[in-house]
């Protein structure tokens, strides 16, 4: 497998790990990276493979805020299950 | 005054002329402020007495009425009665008919202040009590009237500041005497907390008076409230109307809409912070090579310093100066001053009088040659007080 392609089938192995993160938590984790780089913890070789993981992490906020409506569920009172009622 | 202009009745004529005057000249619905005295249940019917203190009036709700309305005065409450006139022409009593009956603002606050007073001495209204809120909530429940326009402004709030937090609607009546039955649905939402991923709770009601808020002035609702396993925001009314359940509550908001804006971020400046995040994320990898270029050229300059010309030159260095203190040190510089360096025969230095003999060979050392010597005469220095000696 070449290094591009390499790189590829992790950026979506990270991509697909971020899709389940709230955006809490992929705040967090961009927020550790980022203090990563800042420090002397990342060696050359990986300086690239963290900044395009950031980027995933960004895109995963980024697209969480996008969200157009909230999801509503109403509950019956008596049995707190969900109901047709908005 | 004329006999004939005089009416005359029957007892019966009578009472029934006033309950026909009565019907055509009284208002069909009026409001009537009193106390209640001596309200008392009898076959299903309350009757009570309305009084200001210096009249009173009797009155009756009927059990028909009494089912639909969703509060019981107690003797001493303030209340405000929407009623009619009932006449019984048979006995010519008169009574008012209570089709609606409410607790007035005195009983309202004097209800406030019993509760906030018992809920403070079992502390539960303490501010060190109160629960921080949570930063993006995951899931909110909503204890409001539904259909209101309470939920719609909520709703539509939410979805501007944080569409990501799921909204579980809970439906709940919010007037009257309904304090038990939300806390039944509390009972119930606190339980399934976990199964529901409920983050905080809040309890919201439009706008209205101030006796309408009533019910959240509950004693066991607000214990309810103060012991809900996630925080709790009330949003109740308007602004300045204040509640036991915004005491016990971990934050209380003014209004429904307020509620949610304190629990819920806004979006577009958590895209602005994204934006800030991600210029940075740009400019680390450059940041990271400015540092780590700089870290090798301080490496190259150590490295030159060790270099063998630079270090001969440090030790030549050295050795010079150590050269110029040993000439600093030496005799010579004494010499040149006019002094002169005595030694023996074998060379040692002789550095008093009493170390020499009479016809012995001293050699004297000047700075420019020497002189060898024959000692002719001895004379010490005499010791204080003594005359000088020679040998």
């Amino acid at each position: 497998m070449s290094k591009a392609s390499e790189l590829k089938a992790m950026i979506k192995g990270w991509r697909k790990d971020a899709a389940d993160l709230s955006y809490e938590e992929a705040l967090q984790a961009l927020d550790l990276l980022l203090a990563d780089l800042q420090s002397d913890a990342v060696p050359l070789a990986e300086l690239q493979q963290r900044v395009l993981h950031g980027e995933v992490y960004l895109d995963h906020c980024e697209s969480l805020l996008k969200t157009v409506e909230s999801t509503v569920v109403t509950l019956d009172p008596d049995s707190l299950q969900p109901t047709d009622v908005p | 005054m004329s006999a004939e202009r005089i009416p005359t009745f029957s007892v019966a004529e009578l009472n029934n002329a006033i309950g026909n005057l009565l019907e055509r000249g009284f208002a069909p619905r009026f409001v009537v402020e009193a106390t209640v005295s001596r309200p008392q249940l009898k076959k299903g019917h309350l009757w009570l007495t309305l009084t200001d203190g210096v009249a009173s009036i009797s009155a009756v709700a009927w059990a028909s009425q009494l089912r639909q309305l969703q509060y019981r005065p107690d003797d001493g409450d303030g209340v405000t009665v929407v009623g009619k006139l009932n006449f019984w022409a048979a006995r010519a009593s008169l009574n008012v008919q209570v089709l609606d009956i409410r607790p007035s603002l005195s009983t309202v606050l004097r209800q406030f202040e019993v509760v906030r007073q018992r809920l403070e001495e079992a502390g539960l209204i303490d501010a060190s009590r109160r629960r921080f809120l949570p930063r993006e909530p995951r899931t909110l429940a909503i204890l409001t009237s539904v259909p209101s326009s309470a939920l719609a402004d909520m709703m539509r709030t939410a979805g501007e500041r944080w569409p990501m937090t799921r909204l579980l609607v809970v439906p709940i009546p919010v007037q009257g005497d309904v304090a038990h039955r939300i806390r039944d649905v509390l009972g119930r939402l606190a339980e399934q907390v976990e199964r529901f991923n409920i983050d905080a709770l809040v309890v919201a009601r439009g706008g209205g008076s101030r006796e309408d808020l009533a019910v959240f002035d509950d004693e066991g609702l607000c214990r309810d409230l103060a012991e809900f396993p996630v925080p709790v925001v009330t949003g109740l009314g308007h602004e300045d109307d204040q509640t036991v359940a915004d005491l016990v509550a971990d934050h209380r908001a003014a209004t429904p809409t307020a509620a949610i804006v304190a629990l819920l971020p806004d979006r577009h400046a958590a895209q602005r912070d994204l934006l800030q995040r991600r210029q940075r994320l740009k400019e680390l990898p450059g940041i990271w090579l400015m540092r780590e270029r700089q870290r090798l050229m301080d490496r190259r300059a150590a490295l030159a310093l060790q270099s063998p010309e630079l270090r001969l030159h440090r030790l030549r260095q050295q050795l010079e100066q150590k050269r110029s203190l040993l000439h600093a040190l030496s005799p010579e510089r004494w010499l040149k001053r006019g002094l002169a360096l005595v030694s023996d025969a074998e060379g040692i230095a002789v550095t008093g009088a009493n170390q020499t003999q009479l016809d012995t060979r001293l050699t004297v050392t000047f700075h420019d040659g020497s002189v060898d010597t024959l000692v002719q005469r001895v004379r010490p220095s005499p010791a204080p007080g003594h005359p000088p000696t020679s040998r």
